[in-house]
């Protein structure tokens, strides 16, 4: 019996274990590869993983193309996740604290760009502005506003998901103090709604940063020569010729993200981010 | 006061509301132009794409093949982070639970492109897990799973994996673990006891992470093209291929179009199955 629930348990670990190399070595893997000195081969061969010698050769061959490819993406995942946030607040408080009747249907229909592939996405607001442009002569295709707003379009349902779950744990009771203590609405909202529901909006605000900067999809169609994304650049350099010095940039994103990531587990916790995945 | 929300309300609703239904419309319309190709399309609104679409076994087997790749990967996945969640959730420690976790978000929170990356340096013919497979003498060949099914299915996994675990995780820590000591006490062993305790508690948990990937798995681009070498041929790497490649930007919209209504279709049927599932349950017990 008892050397049975061993077995047993060293089986689950090895499953649990074999899981975890599986997730997370590719990371690693594209990590150390960049630094590895061995040389490029046309074509689809690789950087050796472990590296052979380290260097930093790679991250001084990152063509400019690919910083500027960066800093639109980091550009629209912040206007995604500005806008998403200054629209998911409001329409997440409306919801959970208004009495619109309808208001089901309303929060569904709010979420439901999450339910629509968002491939079909990208292709809808192609659409949507080939037929403004032939009305009115122009388009937002190709334009960085037209590319924001299939963003801000994915974005916030998130915003809306994680502040509305933290608004419906609220205490009512905390506002109704404040009002009978005399502070007007205004003030109410802004010393004790807001810093409670700060988190949610921490939260949301983030995880429509993340899932704008890693869409590839949306940017597909949306994207243009002049204003491309990061993610964008490398999934063609991967269909065309490969260039090492992707693997370079690929590794300052995972560090970016890991800082950003350490510096929400500070604010606001890891259990909200994972509430909000949970939502999400 | 309720009005005071209502106004809140409304211009957020109306905005997001406008994009939803301008932009679903118009692109559902489109799709029943005449597609001249090359980025032309005709005047009138025809069903001829529609014809086209469900005739032609090129765009049929686009969908099929969709299907059967979704639901693997959500069986598989189902099978994989079962256990993962579970074993984070019953775990003692909290602080290693929380190192478990950890290590999850942030796989979950690299960016797609990335991971698939690396999952082409360690799963390529010439990759880490070929080179180490042949070095132990374990095959004679090069394993192809980049470039086909198999390296489509590995990528989704890779995708959704993280995700379930979190959904599953979340579940499972609210049963409480009493219920499982009572089974156990009355003498269930504890195969027994998790088929008839903690994994019908689960259930609900079950359905909507399976139904949350699969519709994810049905709309994945990245992993779909990226690691089916341009030969798995997956509805959206087909829609993609349409308007990009071929400039069909009217057929692009009727298979977009059939995508979308594809994922709504299984994911009604799905909560239909599960509520008379309950509802038989109910007879039996």
């Amino acid at each position: 019996m008892r050397r049975g629930k061993f077995i047993r348990k060293g089986l689950v670990a090895a499953i649990v274990g074999s899981i975890y190399v599986f997730l997370l070595a590719p990371i690693i893997v594209v990590a150390g590869a960049s630094f590895d000195g061995g040389k490029s081969v046309a074509g689809r061969a690789f950087l050796q993983f472990p590296p052979s010698n380290l260097t930093f050769y790679w991250y001084e061959q990152i063509q400019p193309r690919l910083w500027d490819a960066l800093g639109v993406s980091v550009a629209v995942a912040m206007v995604a996740a500005i806008v998403g946030t200054l629209i998911g607040v409001p329409a997440a408080l409306g919801i959970v604290r208004g009495n619109l009747p309808g208001k089901t249907l309303i929060a569904t229909l709010l979420r439901a760009p999450l339910q629509i592939p968002f491939i079909v996405i990208g292709i809808a607001f192609l659409q949507t502005y080939y037929f403004f442009a032939d009305f009115l002569g122009f388009g937002l295709q190709g334009t960085f506003a037209g590319l924001a707003l299939g963003h801000v379009f994915v974005a916030t349902p998130y915003v809306v998901g994680s502040v509305g779950a933290t608004l419906q744990r609220f205490d009512v009771r905390l506002e109704e103090a404040a009002l009978s203590l005399g502070a007007d609405r205004w003030t109410t909202f802004r010393r004790i709604t807001l810093p409670i529901i700060m988190p949610g909006i921490y939260a949301g605000g983030l995880f429509a940063f993340m899932v704008s900067f890693g869409d590839v999809p949306i940017s597909l169609f949306l994207a243009s020569a002049k204003y491309t994304t990061l993610p964008l650049e490398i999934f063609h350099g991967m269909e065309f010729d490969f260039d090492a010095a992707v693997l370079a940039i690929s590794t300052v994103v995972l560090f970016g993200s890991l800082v950003v990531l350490y510096f929400i587990q500070r604010l606001v916790g890891l259990d909200v981010l994972l509430r909000t995945g949970g939502n999400g | 006061m309720r009005a005071n929300w209502t106004l809140v309300l409304l211009p957020p609703m109306l905005f997001s509301f406008l994009l939803l239904g301008g932009t679903q419309f118009l692109f559902i319309r489109a799709g029943f132009y005449e597609d001249l190709g090359i980025g032309l399309m005709g005047n009138e609104l025809v069903v001829s794409n529609y014809v086209t679409a469900f005739t032609d076994s090129f765009y049929l087997d686009a969908l099929i093949l969709n299907i059967k790749v979704s639901s693997i990967v959500v069986i598989c996945g189902l099978l994989c982070a079962y256990p993962v969640a579970y074993v984070i959730a019953r775990m003692r420690s909290q602080q290693w639970a929380m190192i478990l976790l950890a290590a999850i978000v942030v796989s979950s929170f690299v960016t797609i492109v990335i991971k698939v990356l690396g999952l082409i340096i360690i799963f390529g013919s010439d990759g880490a897990l070929n080179q180490t497979l042949l070095a132990l003498g374990l095959i004679d060949e090069p394993l192809q799973i980049v470039g086909n099914i198999y390296g489509v299915v590995v990528g989704l996994m890779h995708y959704v994996l993280g995700f379930m675990v979190l959904m599953l995780f979340s579940v499972i820590q609210t049963i409480p673990r009493s219920l499982e000591e009572a089974a156990l006490i009355h003498g269930a062993s504890s195969y027994r006891m998790f088929m008839r305790v903690v994994f019908p508690l689960s259930l609900p948990g079950v359905v909507t992470g399976a139904l949350i990937v699969f519709n994810l798995c049905m709309g994945a681009f990245v992993s779909a093209a990226m690691l089916g070498g341009g030969k798995v041929l997956t509805l959206p790497v087909v829609i993609e291929r349409t308007v990009v490649l071929d400039l069909e930007y009217a057929m692009g919209g009727t298979l977009s179009a059939i995508l979308l209504v594809s994922v709504i279709l299984i994911n009604i049927l799905s909560v239909w199955l599960l509520n008379r599932f309950r509802k038989a349950r109910l007879v039996i017990t």
